[in-house]
Parts: C-alpha cells; sequence; structure tokens
C-alpha cells in the first residue's frame, strides 16, 4: 500500500466515523437530550432519524408512563383513625432538561415523587372523617375530588421542580394498621351475630304472623260460615214455625189432643208405672159396664 | 515501484491469478451477503399477530396484517409482532404458594368494605390489545398499569358497599362498574389496552371472623326454613276451614230443607186428619184417644185401683223393691 492509499483510507474512516457520529435515531418510547460537553443544548421528542454535531453526544430517557408503588403508609384521618393506605402514581419524565440536571435516574424520580405525593396525600387525609374516605353510602365518599386535586398540585410541583408529569394519583388499598385488625375482627364477630340474631328474629316474627293470620283467617271462615248457617237454620225454623202454625191454627182443639197423646208416646215407657184409677175415661167401661161409654 | 514489478514479472505473473480470484471470491461473497440483508426485510405475520413496522425508531406501519411482507433491513427497520387477541390475565389478591415454606402466602388482598369490614378478594382481569401502537410504546409495563387501574377501582367501588352486597347481591355489578372504570383509567393512560373480563373469583370474610359470618349464613336459612314451615301450616290451616265452612253451610241447609219439609208434611198429614175429624169429631177424639193408648199401655207397669179405695203401696213393693222406691206416688 502506497502512502496516498493509506490517507484515502483514513480520511474515509474518519468522515465514516464523523458521518456516525453525527445521525442518531430516537425511538418512539423515549426523549432524546442533546448535550455539548455537558451542557444540554435541546430535547428531541419526535421519534426517526435526525443530524447533530459530531461533537454533541445523546442522553436517552423512557418517555413511558410508568407505575410508582409506594409502600402501604398509615395516614391518621380527622377522627382519629388509622388507615393504610397504598396508592399509587402513573408518571413520565416530560421534561428531560431539567429531569436531568434535578433528579438523575428513575428511582430518583420515585423518591421525589413519593416526598411531593405524601405531604399532599396525608395532608388531606388529615382533613378527612373515615367516613368520607370508606362508606356504604355513595354521597359522603369524597376520595375521587381530593386525589384529583393531589394529582393537580403534585402534577405543577413535579413539572416545575424535576421535569416530571405525574398523570395520576390512586389509592389502590384502603386497610386498617395490624394492631388494629383484631379488634375489626372482634367488632365483625358481634356485628355478625348480631345480624345472625335478627335474622332469627326476623324470620320467627314472619312465621308468627304467617301463622296468626291463618289463624284469623280461619276463624273468620268458620265463623261466617256458622253465622250463615244459623240464619240459614233460623229461617228453616221460621218457616217450619209458619207451616205448622197455619194448619193447627185451622183446628186447635184437635191439635191439642193429638199432640198430647203423641208426647205420652214418648214420655211413658217401660219404667213407668202408672196407677189409673178404675172409673177413669179408658177403664171405665171395664169397671162399670158397657153404659159408661155413652 | 515499477522497477520492482519489472524485476519480479515472473513471480508477479504467478501470482496475479490467485490475487483476482482473490478479489472476485470476495466480490460474490459481498454480493450475496448484500442480497442476503436485503431479503433479511422479508417478515411474516401469522394469522393471530399484527405487526407494527418503525423505521429508524419511528412508526411507519402501525398495523400490518398477517401475511408475508417486507421492511427494510436491520437497522433501518424494526418490525414488532403482537397477538392482537390474546388474552392477557393479570391477578388482584389471592393467595400464592410460598415455595420456601410450602404453604399459601395471603398476598395483600385485603379490603376494607363501605361498612369497615375487612374481605379478602381475589380479582382476575383479562386484557387484550386494542391499538398496537400505545400498546407498545405509551406505557413501561402494561401488565402492572392494567393491574393498578382495576386494583384501583375495585378499592374504591368495595368502600362504598356493605359487606354483605358484596358477599351476595352486588358482585356482578360490582365486576361491571370496576372494569368501566379501570377502561376510563386505562384510556386516560392512551395505552392500548382493552379490558375484556373482571371477575371476581373469590370475595370471602377473613379466616378470624369467617365462622360468624357462616353463622349468619345459617341464621338467614333458619329464618326461611320457619317461614316455609309457617306458610305450610297456613296453606294447610286455610283450606280446611274452608271445607269445614262448606260443610257447616250444607249442613244449615240440609237442615233448613229437613224442616221445612218436615213441617209440610205434618201439616198436611194433621190437615188431611184434621178435615176428617171434623165431619166426626167425637168419635174420632175416642179412637184417636185409645188408639193412642193402646201404643203407650202395653210398656207401661200398670196398677189399677179403685177409685174411692186407698192404694196399698206394698204391692208395688212386693212386686220389685227397686221398682217400689222409684214409683210414683199416688195423686
Amino acid at each position: 500500500m502506497t502512502f496516498k492509499n493509506k490517507f484515502v483510507w483514513l480520511v474515509a474512516a474518519v468522515a465514516a466515523v464523523i458521518a456516525y457520529l453525527s445521525f442518531y435515531t430516537v425511538r418512539e418510547t423515549e426523549f432524546a437530550l442533546i448535550t455539548q460537553f455537558g451542557r444540554p443544548v435541546r430535547t428531541v421528542s419526535d421519534a426517526g432519524l435526525h443530524v447533530k454535531w459530531f461533537y454533541q453526544s445523546i442522553l436517552r430517557f423512557d418517555r413511558r408512563l410508568r407505575i410508582y408503588n409506594p409502600r402501604p403508609s398509615e395516614f391518621l384521618t380527622r377522627d382519629k383513625k388509622n388507615l393504610v393506605i397504598e396508592n399509587y402514581v402513573a408518571w413520565r419524565i416530560d421534561d428531560p432538561g431539567r429531569f436531568v440536571q434535578t433528579v438523575g435516574d428513575v428511582s430518583a424520580g420515585e423518591m421525589r415523587l413519593h416526598d411531593i405525593i405524601w405531604s399532599d396525600l396525608s395532608a388531606a387525609f388529615g382533613n378527612q372523617d373515615l367516613e368520607s374516605l370508606v362508606s356504604a353510602s355513595p354521597g359522603k365518599l369524597h376520595t375521587t375530588a381530593l386525589l384529583d386535586n393531589i394529582t393537580a398540585n403534585g402534577d405543577r410541583t413535579a413539572l416545575a421542580q424535576y421535569g416530571i408529569h405525574i398523570a395520576d394519583v390512586r389509592i389502590k388499598r384502603l386497610n386498617l394498621p395490624e394492631q388494629n385488625k383484631e379488634s375489626v375482627f372482634a367488632r365483625m364477630r358481634t356485628e355478625r351475630e348480631r345480624i345472625a340474631m335478627q335474622y332469627r328474629a326476623e324470620g320467627e316474627e314472619q312465621a308468627l304472623t304467617i301463622r296468626a293470620d291463618a289463624d284469623r283467617e280461619k276463624e273468620e271462615i268458620i265463623s261466617t260460615a256458622y253465622k250463615d248457617a244459623e240464619k240459614t237454620r233460623g229461617e228453616g225454623d221460621a218457616e217450619a214455625t209458619r207451616i205448622y202454625g197455619q194448619a193447627y191454627s185451622k183446628n186447635p182443639q184437635f191439635y191439642k189432643l193429638v199432640r198430647t197423646l203423641e208426647s205420652y208416646k214418648k214420655v211413658l215407657d217401660d219404667k213407668t208405672t202408672i196407677i189409673l184409677g178404675s172409673d177413669s175415661e179408658l177403664l171405665k167401661v171395664l169397671t162399670k159396664g158397657e153404659a159408661a161409654a155413652r | 515501484m515499477s522497477t520492482v514489478q519489472t524485476l519480479d514479472l515472473e513471480s508477479s505473473a504467478e501470482t496475479e491469478t490467485p490475487r483476482r480470484l482473490f478479489w472476485t471470491r470476495k466480490r460474490r461473497i459481498a454480493a450475496w451477503i448484500l442480497a442476503a440483508w436485503i431479503l433479511s426485510g422479508t417478515y411474516i405475520v401469522s394469522t393471530d399477530q399484527q405487526a407494527l413496522v418503525t423505521r429508524w425508531g419511528r412508526v411507519v406501519e402501525p398495523r400490518v396484517g398477517s401475511g408475508i411482507h417486507y421492511a427494510l433491513p436491520w437497522p433501518i427497520d424494526s418490525v414488532f409482532r403482537l397477538k392482537v387477541n390474546q388474552l392477557r390475565r393479570t391477578v388482584i389478591g389471592g393467595d400464592i404458594p410460598d415455595t420456601v415454606l410450602g404453604r399459601l402466602q395471603p398476598v395483600s388482598s385485603q379490603f376494607l368494605s363501605g361498612d369497615q369490614n375487612l374481605l379478602n378478594i381475589r380479582v382476575v382481569a383479562q386484557y387484550s390489545v386494542q391499538e398496537p401502537r400505545d400498546f407498545l410504546f405509551n406505557t413501561a409495563d402494561v401488565d402492572r398499569t392494567v393491574g393498578v387501574a382495576v386494583e384501583s377501582a375495585l378499592a374504591r367501588r368495595v368502600a362504598h358497599t356493605s359487606v354483605d352486597d358484596i358477599l351476595t347481591t352486588e358482585k356482578s355489578a360490582i365486576q361491571y362498574d370496576v372494569l368501566q372504570e379501570a377502561q376510563t383509567t386505562l384510556n386516560n393512560y392512551q395505552s392500548g389496552a382493552i379490558i375484556a373480563s373482571v371477575n371476581i373469583e373469590n370475595a370471602a370474610p377473613p379466616a378470624e371472623a369467617a365462622d360468624a359470618f357462616r353463622s349468619v349464613a345459617g341464621a338467614r336459612s333458619d329464618a326461611i326454613r320457619i317461614v316455609n314451615e309457617a306458610e305450610g301450616y297456613a296453606s294447610d290451616l286455610v283450606p280446611r276451614a274452608r271445607g269445614q265452612a262448606a260443610q257447616l253451610l250444607d249442613q244449615s241447609r240440609a237442615y233448613k230443607e229437613d224442616k221445612i219439609n218436615h213441617a209440610t208434611g205434618d201439616a198436611s198429614r194433621f190437615e188431611a186428619v184434621a178435615a176428617e175429624y171434623s165431619k166426626a169429631p167425637k168419635v174420632t177424639e175416642t179412637r184417636v184417644y185409645v188408639e193412642a193408648m193402646e201404643q203407650i199401655l202395653p210398656k207401661l207397669k200398670k196398677l189399677i185401683v179403685d177409685s174411692n179405695g186407698n192404694l196399698d203401696l206394698t204391692l208395688i213393693g212386693a212386686d220389685k223393691p227397686p221398682v217400689s222406691q222409684s214409683g210414683d206416688a199416688p195423686k
């Protein structure tokens, strides 16, 4: 190889290196921060192929939304109840220039987030009764408004100070501190016993009502029927009386005779001893002779 | 240089051939490599996949369907394949086996209900890709993002529902609400994920209070049993009473009929007899009287005494001592 050849090769190599250093790609998931001898010059957020001066270097930052789960922490509500809250923060790097100068990397960023959010959260929950965080009646809950507020405040602070965008702060879990759980379980048990008793009593109540209703209905049915039946019987008796009256009043004397004799047939039986005078109507003929009959 | 060449004419002529060969082989290899490099841009997307192509890191083809395709070779283009219809699963809460101690280790799955009861809840969410571009590039960890979105929606929903509702009637409503809320959150994050289902696999009170909850269930079924028994009693009693009532009414109607018929019968008999009687009253009176006596007297014990004589009571006593005591006194 000649010297001229070597020189050509060298120039080509240097040109290639410069070209290589002048072009760079930015992916969809990142920001590129162009620094010139350590000083940030500009941020490139468009993905694609870009050109820079070969002496400038690039720092890449993940721009994707990431979830930060701080450790669960205990808060004291306004009505002095302890509450363990597990929250998460959805965040991403928004201003890489500021981020690299004030924070550096992701784990340092999470520490900053923890500081910002924790103080806001504890202030906000310290101002609320437990009722407004946990309540079976939905009207009392303020959690969403509270968290939106914290998100907005935190976002402002984080963006201005650290170049971090806070997209969302949310509560993942509400729980009670371990040392309070035993008393909660005891309360749950007594509450359950009360409910069980209530169920039994209510069942009993319902059953008694049903039975009483049935009994009443039965009485009602029977007594109504009795009423109607007696009425019918009465009608029968009245009608019969009317018919008898009508018939017998045509000849009361004869009726008296016939009826009296009828009743003798019933009243007198084989246990009866009758003493008849010999001059009685029946025996008159027997004792006084045939003339007595006339 | 030329002098050297002329001097080594023979040797150079001899080395010329391998040298030329060397160059041509190199070119040929280079050509092959170039061809292979160009062809390496061919890629296949299978039926259950969609692909996304970036050029120098920038998205140029956001959705490529299945089939054979071409993209510029590395490092210009990159192809990302994604199983868009595949359901991915994320589990919130529940127990995972502890491999070290060989027992179930409860994960932090305890939630506080609206009436301040603690509940262990395990939820399985299934999601798939809605927008490949967002799914791939917008969030650092899609699975984790879906997980926290579902978990926070669940915590919020559970915090305003009473424990009884969670355990019984509200379960499917909670599933639906959590799905909706988590999806809204994910849309706000532009995560490109769509939740297919949120399923509460298990919602149970903690072991410390489980017995009490079971006794409530027992009490509830007891109450239902008692009520059913009462209803059984009622449905037995009332129809019987109705039957009894019908019987009473029928009997009374029968009585009425009977009375009237009897009366009518008696009356017409009497009227008939009375009509005859009025034709010969004396004779009929005697006949009736005597006939009656004939019927009555044979059954009786009879003592016939003289109308002006006194009655000797021993007569009755001698006949039959007990009768003497019950014997009627003379008039």
